[in-house]
């Protein structure tokens, strides 16, 4: 299978260049794109990349793969580039890259850092914990379980071109999971931090983040509540 | 210490500053991977960035029909100049585009507004409605085609 990698090395490239290594792939069973991966690094040591726990849940090995963002440990050669296809692997769009599919997340995370990703509750700590009810516990389904590996942010336009104002799907997501947490008495506070025309509003409801989110969220529709919740608040 | 020792310290601190002035300079030119076409867009994507384009094509195309709507409010003379204008099969063929664009505009923003209420918001759905955005355009620019010719 032949796999055309993105390298760039600071201390020797001048600019990036695209690397095509031919890697033996077994022709009976399905090989996640990390695995082939490992398999080029193989043959190439010096291929720079991002991984850990091997199986989605670490969200280190964020790439786009034959032009969509995704983790290379769940995603199948056989999804990614189909039968006699070229595979080809280059780092998450609109950060810096540090080495070859490393990318400086440092602007990801001031995003996500600035919706206050913690509950934040002024009542004095009761003696057990504080509780929920199963209903409003529901309300978090689809909004805790983000991993952070940035494949959504890094798939939206918006994000590129407004990275230091526009918080992006990833942070939205993740301030909309503590607007709609039960427990949490900074609602007001965190809306009227939002409402400027960059922080929310620039996302234009292309769904780029849904389509890609390797744990079938939808920042979009997170987003449409706090827009709906800024509404009604009207701050 | 003895002279030869301070020599050596010295070799090794200015080749560590020079490696470190090198990292420095490295890090401020960092390329950023962004060719929009190696990025596969999804279908909402495509028809929300064709909204937009739309939209464009239509705040252009406002000069020209105020132009003409001008023209031919001016006189008779105005008016036949204008209808001239509209009847060589060039000018039929803009008309139709603009009528495509507005047909295309008004149903792709329904799609948003109907997602500002919180319809069609999930992936399958959203899929759906882009797909369905498009099928319903190209039926109007048929029928517009069939109107104009």
């Amino acid at each position: 299978m032949l796999v055309s990698i993105y390298r760039y090395n600071p201390e020797q490239d001048e600019k990036p260049v695209m690397q095509n290594i031919d890697v033996d792939v077994p022709a009976d069973r399905d090989l996640m794109v990390l695995d082939v991966l490992e398999l080029a690094k193989a043959r190439d040591p010096s291929i720079a990349y991002r991984r850990s726990c091997r199986e989605g849940v670490c969200g280190s090995d964020g790439m786009n793969i034959n032009g969509v963002n995704g983790l290379a440990c769940i995603t199948p050669i056989s999804k990614a580039a189909g039968p006699g296809r070229k595979l080809v692997l280059r780092p998450l769009p609109g950060l810096p890259v540090i080495r070859d599919l490393v990318v400086d997340l440092s602007g990801f995370y001031r995003q996500f850092e600035k919706v206050k990703p913690y509950l934040i509750n002024d009542a004095p700590p009761p003696a057990i914990e504080r509780l929920q009810s199963p209903e409003d516990r529901e309300k978090l389904d689809g909004l805790y379980e983000c991993i952070l590996c940035a494949c959504c942010s890094t798939a939206c336009p918006s994000f590129w071109w407004n990275p230091d104002k526009f918080i992006g799907p990833a942070g939205l997501l993740q301030a909309y999971r503590f607007l709609a947490d039960s427990r949490d008495t900074a609602s007001a506070a965190r809306l009227a931090a939002l409402d400027d025309p960059f922080s929310v509003f620039r996302c234009r409801g292309i769904m780029n983040c849904v389509a890609v989110c390797p744990k079938g969220l939808n920042p979009t529709r997170a987003i449409g509540h706090i827009r709906s919740m800024l509404l009604q608040q009207g701050t | 210490m003895n002279c030869d020792c301070h020599a050596r310290l010295l070799r090794i601190y200015s080749r560590r500053l020079r490696k470190q002035a090198s990292i420095g300079k490295v890090k401020t030119s960092r390329p950023i991977n962004l060719n929009l076409f190696s990025i596969k867009w999804p279908v909402t994507a495509l028809v929300s960035i064709a909204h937009r384009v739309s939209g464009i094509l239509l705040f252009l195309a406002t000069a020209l029909l105020l132009y003409l709507l001008d023209l031919s409010l001016q006189s008779e003379a105005g008016f036949r100049q204008a209808a001239d204008l509209l009847a060589s099969p060039a000018a039929s063929f803009l008309i139709w585009l603009v009528v495509v664009a507005l047909l295309y505009h008004l149903i792709a923003g329904s799609r948003h507004l109907l997602m500002d209420i919180g319809i069609g918001e999930s992936w399958r759905a959203g899929k759906f409605a882009a797909t369905a955005v498009i099928v319903f355009s190209l039926i109007g620019a048929i029928l517009a085609g069939f109107w104009l010719w």
